[in-house]
């Protein structure tokens, strides 16, 4: 019996074998049977408009490459809806990726082998890197050849994808940072909205605690060792934890204030930093645990996953250590066009004629926010009336056309192509602050650390 | 009547046995159970560690479907069918090449293949990331990328399984080898009609282990399989566990299909497994 | 006389044809890119347009001011110095009692404690991720055993998380080193066994005094494998604890793999100079492992 299991594997492995060898070539081929009946029709529909990892050689069909399929591969699919309509046989195939990091590591990896040819027409790209794959790679890209809209958008993000002044990248999410609250949490608290719009960290940290002690919410919170919050604060300051391409940590007095900042919170228990993203969003945010998130805006649909608050939230700016209303960015992403690409034209057509706020700028737009929740960054998007139509979430705020709007203030602070390694960094400062460790001394020691990595 | 005293006796002695086999095996199987009752529960159920079996299954699995679709353009089978493929080709093509050296190696041996063999074993010691971008390069060159053969080429043959033919064979009767060279049968055909159906149970043992190993790669599919026509269940799997919003149920499943294959094997082959691995010929 | 040597020198032709293959493979796939890789070792900058480092081997000078390398060396022989010895005396135990022909259940004790193995490394730090998640499945339990009054962050803080990495080591390796014991035990006779109870030897004895021994060539292999294993250690560090807190649980090839491809900064030449670090680490202690237990010739 055995025996005969044994030969039966071992014989359809052999046939599986030369079956591989028949079908290498392309890959793979036809969908097996068995759970392929269940899977949806749309799946069944887009059989042959599969997406390959590489460029399209029709003309009228586009390849691309993103990440969350729940975010931007919806906004991609709105575009390509919005682009049919001037040319109804366009077809955009779109290539998942687990992360911005696969992207990222096709174009290291295309750029060490010099071989370009198995990237898309067009890849979605973080912010944070752009800057140093162009000029690592400069061979992997081309410049968009139809101009866009470009007064609709930010400096601040304009500012990534511009290089030469020339326009490489076409901007999609607005990464645009709200600060959200529980109205109902801080009116337990004795407080409304407008006592956090405008204040100082100092007085945030205050009511913070009334509040952790009337109603046991904490006021926020941020994944791993608190990774993001650094970099948004700074900005909402208007300053950068780079100078000149140096990390400007040692001697940065916004910045270990900030750190302070951080630290107190989560000793007095205001600011809880989850240990992973699972922790940060399915614990803290769907589990009820704080009354205020602060992030890019890309997290409202974690927040909506909490359905019993929803009506209790309400938006507004970030605190400054002055008290001044900040604003700030994060995770924001841009779709750039690869030197593989043989249809440029077509691609920056297409880029330029939906996100870019030609003709069917609204419809994508509209459609993105419907479909991913996708906020853009194109303002006058947000003049849109589905932007403007009041949210339930919020409390019948128009929250859409509020984010646009706050996205227009952010500040141009400098990059660096070490925007992780440094997150890392200062988040190891700030756990082994909290664990008691001298705050000067962990700066000094995380600039040294950064100043050694990027010392090659 | 004695006999049966004696049997109580030693079962009796042998209750600390059972009872640490009990809790080693509790603790073994804990983490599979709760991997199962997490596939039927809701993601926020997962992440508060709901512990019994909840009714969300089918709408995990619905999600799986969904997400196979979106991420790879075909269908959960579709994925699974990949990982299967690749898999049973490494596996077949690991065996066969690396029990042919083990056969040459230790049935043949003399210093310089001794020597040679220490040579080979260098290989295993380098972490894969440091040989990722040549080995790309590589198989860019030869327009590789994306098929099978990117695959499974680094992969068939490895020091280790090489490591265990040589060291199985070590229990291969030499004497009947040298019967049948006297009979006139050339060394190829002692490989094939005598070396093969002998070490049998060593091919059950490494057929499962080079599976499980090419079920289970991520990094290198994730880099060289750029077609997501190619995806595998691991890649899905990355997939699913990155994003803004991860549904731990979803994820659940895809963990328990992706475990499933490589459990039902080793159920099916493990009494050669447990043979094979050091060599017991039958 | 003359015609059995040319015999043999046949045999001994045939031999090399058995073994060209895979070794042949070998070097083309390990060796060749192995080579590359030293020479990336001695290069920097992005990986389309590498450049001679100045001096040539600044990428290993580096390393002795790399702290964070440090750490990671030393949190990396810690797993080792703790697990390894744990996993594998585990094993043999486990061994020992299911290789007594009294026992019954043995085949689903066996296949209980395999299961492990069969689950993948990313879905097992998944699982264990989960568990010892803050709001998780072990906190729970012990709350309502009454054990703690507060939930444990066991990935936030250092000394749990290490210990989260170990215990999910031991958890998926314990059952595939127990089979390979096992199957060594097969071989051993089981007279062997009768003749030392005959003798007065009782279960301890005879454990470390003939099942041990016997034992060596597998407890050399377990052990060399388990090693070259722990030092390349990567997936329990990046998927269960992502090397936190503050770095203090991160592995070696985790910080190689962030120097590389994990944080998109792609500095392959020093990755490549950490990765031969590591070789030479797992040589020298495979080398002292064969040297310690070494039975053949």
């Amino acid at each position: 019996m055995k025996k005969k299991l044994l030969s039966l594997m071992l014989a359809g492995a052999m046939v599986a074998t030369v079956f591989a060898g028949c079908s290498s070539s392309t890959g793979a081929d036809k969908a097996t049977e068995g759970d392929a009946a269940a899977a949806t029709e749309e799946a069944a529909g887009e059989e042959e408009s599969v997406a390959l990892m590489g460029a399209s050689d029709d003309d009228h069909t586009l390849t691309v490459a993103a990440w969350d399929a729940n975010f931007n591969i919806p906004a991609l699919q709105a575009a390509e809806a919005a682009y049919q309509q001037k040319d109804p046989d366009f077809k955009l195939k779109i290539q998942e990726v687990s992360a911005s990091s696969d992207v990222e590591n096709a174009v290291t990896l295309a750029g060490a082998s010099g071989d370009y040819s198995q990237l898309t027409d067009i890849v979605l790209f973080q912010d944070h890197y752009i800057n140093k794959y162009m000029t690592d790679y400069p061979d992997a890209w081309q410049a968009l050849t139809v101009d866009a809209d470009w007064k609709g958008f930010s400096d601040d993000k304009l500012s990534y994808s511009t290089f030469d002044g020339k326009h490489y990248g076409m901007p999609v999410d607005n990464g645009a940072s709200i600060f959200a609250y529980r109205t109902d949490v801080l009116e337990q608290a004795g407080y409304t909205v407008d006592d956090f719009t405008g204040i100082t960290w100092e007085k945030w940290l205050e009511q913070a605690k009334v509040v952790k002690e009337k109603t046991g919410y904490a006021l926020l919170s941020m994944d791993h060792n608190g990774d993001d919050l650094p970099y948004m604060m700074m900005q909402a300051e208007g300053q950068s934890q780079w100078k000149d391409g140096k990390p400007n940590l040692v001697g940065n007095d916004t910045f270990k204030s900030i750190i302070e900042v951080i630290v107190q919170g989560a000793q007095d228990g205001t600011i809880i930093l989850a240990n992973d993203w699972s922790e940060y969003t399915d614990s803290t945010i769907i589990g009820d645990q704080v009354a205020g998130v602060f992030n890019g805006n890309w997290i409202i649909a974690t927040m909506k996953q909490n359905k019993d608050a929803s009506g209790k939230w309400a938006i507004t700016t970030i605190p400054t250590l002055s008290g001044k209303e900040g604003y700030a960015a994060n995770g924001g992403s841009s779709l750039y066009i690869t030197s593989n690409s043989k249809h440029a034209d077509l691609a920056s057509d297409f880029l330029a004629y939906t996100f870019g706020g030609g003709d069917g700028a609204i419809a994508t737009y509209d459609a993105a926010l419907t479909n991913g929740g996708v906020i853009s960054c194109y303002g006058p998007a947000g003049e849109s009336d589905l932007y403007n139509a009041p949210d339930e979430f919020f409390g019948g705020v128009a929250a859409n056309a509020q984010i646009v709007e706050m996205g227009t203030h952010v500040p141009a602070v400098e990059q660096n192509d070490y925007h992780y390694p440094l997150r890392e960094k200062v988040g190891a400062l700030i756990t082994n602050v909290i664990n008691g460790n001298d705050i000067d001394s962990e700066i000094q020691s995380a600039q040294e650390q950064m100043e050694f990595e990027m010392d090659q | 009547m004695t006999n049966k005293k004696n049997k109580s006796a030693i079962q009796r002695r042998l209750i600390p046995s059972y009872i640490f086999l009990v809790i080693i095996c509790f603790i073994s199987v804990f983490p599979i159970y709760w991997m199962l009752t997490a596939a039927t529960n809701t993601s926020y159920e997962v992440s508060t560690g709901k512990i019994i079996f909840g009714t969300y299954f089918f709408e995990n699995y619905k999600g799986l479907l969904e997400r196979a679709a979106a991420s790879s353009g075909a269908t959960l089978g579709k994925v699974m069918g990949n990982s299967f493929l690749y898999a049973s080709v490494q596996t077949v093509l690991c065996i066969f090449i690396c029990s042919l050296a083990g056969f040459g190696f230790e049935l043949y041996h003399d210093k310089h293949k001794d020597r040679l063999f220490a040579i080979l074993l260098l290989a295993m010691m380098i972490p894969g990331v440091a040989t990722l971008i040549p080995l790309f390069r590589m198989m860019s060159k030869m327009k590789l990328l994306s098929t099978v053969f990117a695959f499974f080429l680094p992969g068939i043959s490895t020091p280790f399984m090489i490591m265990m033919f040589r060291q199985n064979s070590r229990n291969f009767p030499v004497d009947i080898m040298e019967a049948a060279r006297i009979d006139g049968l050339p060394e190829w055909k002692i490989f094939f009609q005598m070396y093969m159906p002998i070490m049998k149970s060593t091919y059950a043992a490494a057929a499962v282990i080079t599976f499980m190993n090419a079920w289970n790669a991520y990094m290198w599919p994730r880099a060289v399989m750029t077609d997501n026509r190619a995806m595998t269940m691991q890649m899905l799997l990355t997939n699913l566990s990155n994003g803004y919003t991860i549904d731990y149920g979803v994820l659940m499943a895809g963990v328990f299909f992706c475990s499933v294959p490589t459990m039902v094997i080793f159920f099916v082959l493990q009494k050669q497994f447990a043979e094979g691995i050091t060599g017991a010929v039958k | 006389m003359n015609k059995s040597r040319s015999i043999q020198r046949k045999q001994q032709r045939a031999g090399w044809f058995f073994l060209a293959p895979a070794t042949l493979l070998i070097f083309v796939m390990s060796f060749w890119p192995m080579i590359q890789a030293f020479i990336m070792s001695l290069q920097t900058g992005s990986a389309a347009n590498m450049k001679w480092q100045e001096p040539l081997f600044k990428n290993y000078l580096r390393v002795q001011k790399d702290q964070l390398f440090q750490l990671s060396m030393r949190n990396t022989f810690m797993y080792l110095l703790i697990e390894v010895p744990i996993m594998l005396i585990l094993a043999i135990l486990l061994a020992q009692i299911l290789n007594n022909k009294d026992l019954k259940f043995r085949g689903a004790f066996r296949t209980m404690v395999f299961m492990p193995c069969a689950i993948s490394l990313v879905s097992y730090a998944l699982i264990f991720k989960s568990l010892f998640a803050t709001q998780g499945l072990i906190n729970t339990v012990l709350m309502n055993l009454g054990l703690i009054s507060e939930n444990i962050n066991w990935l936030g803080t250092t000394s749990t998380a290490r210990a989260v990495i170990i215990i999910g080591l031991i958890w998926r390796w314990t059952g595939y080193n127990m089979v390979f014991y096992l199957a060594g035990l097969q071989n051993i006779e089981y007279s062997v066994y009768e003749a030392a109870k005959i003798d007065g030897a009782n279960g301890w004895k005879t454990f470390w005094y003939i099942t041990v021994p016997l034992l060596k060539p597998t407890i050399v292999m377990t052990a060399i494998m388990s090693i070259n294993g722990t030092l390349q250690l990567f997936d329990e560090s990046v998927n269960l604890t992502n090397g936190g807190p503050a770095n203090t649980s991160m592995t070696m090839s985790h910080y190689i793999w962030n120097q590389s491809l994990g944080q998109g900064v792609a500095n392959f030449g020093y990755a490549s100079a950490l990765s031969f670090i590591i070789f030479i680490m797992v040589g020298i202690l495979a080398f002292i492992s064969l040297k310690v237990g070494d039975t053949r010739d």
